[in-house]
């Protein structure tokens, strides 16, 4: 008898263990699923992740693209959100590839953001290109130009104001034409980082018909001292430079090459040096022809009644703009959060990743105005084939001390 | 041959900010047996304040010469006061750990606080230049060259020859023996901060119109300024001034003649020759005999 008792207990502590341990089972699988029904969205919020880099040669990228970003964002939900939902930003440091790599999954498997911003340039969107695609979050590469994020074509990648590297290869290369007289000599100055390496392909291959003669010399990122590069030039009589890299190198080498009397050069910049960091750099001696293109309709410095109601909005939220801000990335980040939004809200309150995907493919003309921003950026535009927002370029040209966009050059 | 002229000049040039910089690393070495690894953070300091004196305050240019370097100087000496003083008493592995972060913390405090990605700052002469045959020189590469290897000659002649380069070398030679010669161990350590400070600052005079003026100054700095001094000897300052100007000289002539991207490399390159061949430094004083 109290041996049958011992044993039903026994039978009855088996039994309870195996319920415990099934319901856990069933439990921790419905709330599994449930977090996975849609990463990023709440009843109430919307979680958008970016990364960039904050610190280093390329921190002028990073930063100033979150705040335009964050500017944005606020704009958004000051009016009322998305479709009642409040967009929720945070970013990632990431400067290295491997940080932008890091940085990236973090926002996804830690996170668990709904959409990826990339907003590190093309070395950051080169390096976590393999592990966006794969991963098929929704993403956007608002300021990278290179060909691998966008090669092979991944649905769930869109690409913002920045245009690929080759096309604007083509740009500098159409600058060397009409701005320099046959017979070309031209001297391509790239550094050996990611974006000029990028853009170098296209511009080699662009100039092979324009330059009779062409002199590639290469910096590394951050360099000041261009003796050796700009005697080699001077050696080659080169009457135009092709310089692919940051404003503050650019304009070392522009400053340097006055000073090796090298002044009447025709100077054809990469769009990453057509911000107004670069004036003081090479003031009081700037040469008559400081070239680029823009990606945007106006430039950070242009006096224009849109960049003066924009620069008033970022001194209002940011304070006093140190030397160089708000620069040309802040726009971009600006205007790509509305862009973003308008797909968002396009998609409607049914958000999942593949909805807004299908969506944004089909999205056209989405500019800031259309959410009652400022419109300093162009109009973006998708198709399914075509995942290029912003198409246009136009000609950019320091005058009286500030680039401006150049009318009626658009391309 | 005029292209190699111009290479040399430009190199010099460089190689003379180098050697200012390691000049400072190797006088507090010399006196304190400490690797301060925050130059680089006390060069940014110094080219900052030349941001601030010439362009935001539009005080004379030739001021921020005397002011700067004496400003980056006190800090110096306040780090030496605050942090290290207290560490230096047990082991100097610490105190050059602490060195280190210093420098970072300079680094980063700068690039929170002004959110700028480079302030530029204008020369102090004319920057036309000058044409002697095909040789193209300009007045700012002779300005910045003469005036950095004065400054490091200035320097060095108040450690050679001063009285309070005399304390420094007595505590260089002999700690106890310095102290039993009256020789304050505190005083001294402070005055030899002070200058490494201000040659510091110097450096960072002559580097805000040559690069202008960012966080990663500090860490470019540091690193080219510890190279030249091992290829000088962390034990002689014309070694540090030597080894600056032939840092200089090789990462030009390498970008000219091989590639820009040996402009990097060679540094290292140096580096490991010289340990590997004379560990000492090229101009490390002989050793009369070991004791």
């Amino acid at each position: 008898m109290r041996e049958s008792k011992i044993s039903k207990c026994a039978s009855l502590k088996r039994l309870f263990a195996a319920s415990l341990l099934a319901a856990i089972t069933v439990g921790g699988t419905f709330i599994a699923n449930s977090a996975r029904a849609e990463d990023g969205v709440t009843d109430n919020e919307i979680l958008i992740g970016a990364l960039g880099p904050l610190t280093g040669a390329t921190a002028f990228v990073g930063g100033p693209a979150r705040d335009g970003l964050q500017l944005g964002f606020e704009k958004i939900n000051a009016q009322g959100g998305i479709n009642g939902r409040k967009i929720k930003f945070i970013f990632e440091q990431a400067f290295s590839p491997a940080e932008s790599v890091a940085a990236a999954k973090k926002l996804v498997e830690d996170h668990k953001v709904f959409v990826l911003i990339l907003a590190s340039g093309s070395t950051g969107a080169a390096a976590a290109a393999d592990y966006v695609r794969a991963s098929g979050i929704p993403t956007y590469n608002i300021v990278g130009g290179t060909p691998i994020i966008r090669n092979p074509f991944a649905k769930n990648v869109f690409h913002g104001a920045i245009t690929d590297a080759s096309k604007s290869a083509e740009s500098l290369a159409e600058l060397v034409k009409d701005k320099l007289k046959a017979p070309r000599s031209v001297g391509v100055l790239a550094g050996t980082y990611a974006f000029p390496q990028a853009e170098l392909k296209g511009v080699q291959a662009h100039l092979k018909g324009i330059a009779d003669k062409i002199d590639l010399e290469q910096f590394d990122q951050g360099a000041r001292d261009y003796t050796s590069q700009l005697l080699a030039f001077k050696k080659q009589d080169a009457g135009a430079v092709v310089m692919l890299g940051s404003f503050s190198e650019a304009g070392f080498a522009i400053k340097q090459a006055s000073e090796m009397g090298l002044s009447n050069l025709v100077w054809v910049l990469a769009g990453t040096a057509a911000t107004d960091g670069i004036i003081p750099i090479i003031s009081p001696n700037i040469p008559r022809d400081v070239w680029s293109y823009s990606f945007t309709p106006f430039l950070p410095g242009q006096k224009a009644p849109t960049m003066d109601e924009f620069n008033a909005l970022w001194t209002k939220r940011y304070g006093a703009p140190p030397a160089g801000r708000p620069n040309l990335y802040d726009m971009i980040g600006y205007g790509s959060a509305f862009v973003l939004a308008q797909a968002l809200n396009k998609t409607g309150p049914n958000l999942t990743r593949d909805r807004l995907i299908a969506v944004w493919s089909t999205l056209q003309d989405a500019k800031p105005s259309n959410l009652g921003g400022i419109d300093v950026t162009y109009p973006e535009s998708f198709s399914e084939t075509d995942h290029q927002g912003n198409k246009v370029r136009g000609q950019a040209h320091i005058v009286n001390g500030a680039w401006v966009v150049v009318p009626n050059t658009n391309h | 041959m005029s292209e190699l002229i111009m290479i040399l000049v430009g190199g010099v040039k460089i190689g003379s900010i180098y050697a200012l910089a390691a000049l400072g690393i190797v006088v507090i070495h010399k006196a304190t047996r400490v690797v301060n690894f925050a130059q680089g953070g006390l060069v940014l300091l110094g080219a900052y304040g030349a941001y601030v004196f010439i362009v935001e305050m539009r005080w004379p240019y030739w001021m921020a010469y005397v002011v700067i370097p004496a400003i980056v100087g006190c800090v110096a000496v306040l780090i030496e006061i605050v942090v290290l003083r207290r560490m230096r008493r047990g082991d100097l592995f610490p105190v050059v750990i602490a060195t280190i972060f210093l420098g970072i913390a300079l680094s980063e405090g700068y690039r929170l606080s002004t959110r700028a990605e480079i302030l530029s700052v204008p020369s102090f002469v004319s920057t036309m230049p000058f044409v002697i045959g095909s040789v193209v020189i300009s007045p700012e590469q002779l300005w910045v060259t003469f005036g950095a290897l004065l400054a490091a000659a200035a320097g060095i002649a108040i450690f050679q020859h001063g009285r309070v380069g005399r304390s420094m070398r007595a505590m260089a030679s002999n700690v106890r023996g310095a102290q039993l010669c009256g020789y304050s161990i505190d005083r001294v350590y402070g005055m030899t901060w002070f200058l490494g400070g201000a040659l510091a600052g110097y450096a960072g005079v002559f580097t805000a119109p040559v690069r202008g003026v960012s966080s990663e100054l500090a860490i470019a700095t540091v690193a080219a300024a510890f190279v030249a001094a091992v290829i000088g000897g962390f034990d002689s300052l014309i070694g540090a001034v030597a080894g600056g100007l032939i840092l200089g000289v090789s990462e030009t002539l390498a970008a000219a003649y091989i590639s820009s991207a040996m402009k990097s490399a060679i540094s290292f390159l140096l580096l490991f020759v010289v340990l590997a061949i004379r560990p000492q430094g090229l101009f490390a004083p002989k050793k009369v005999r070991s004791v």
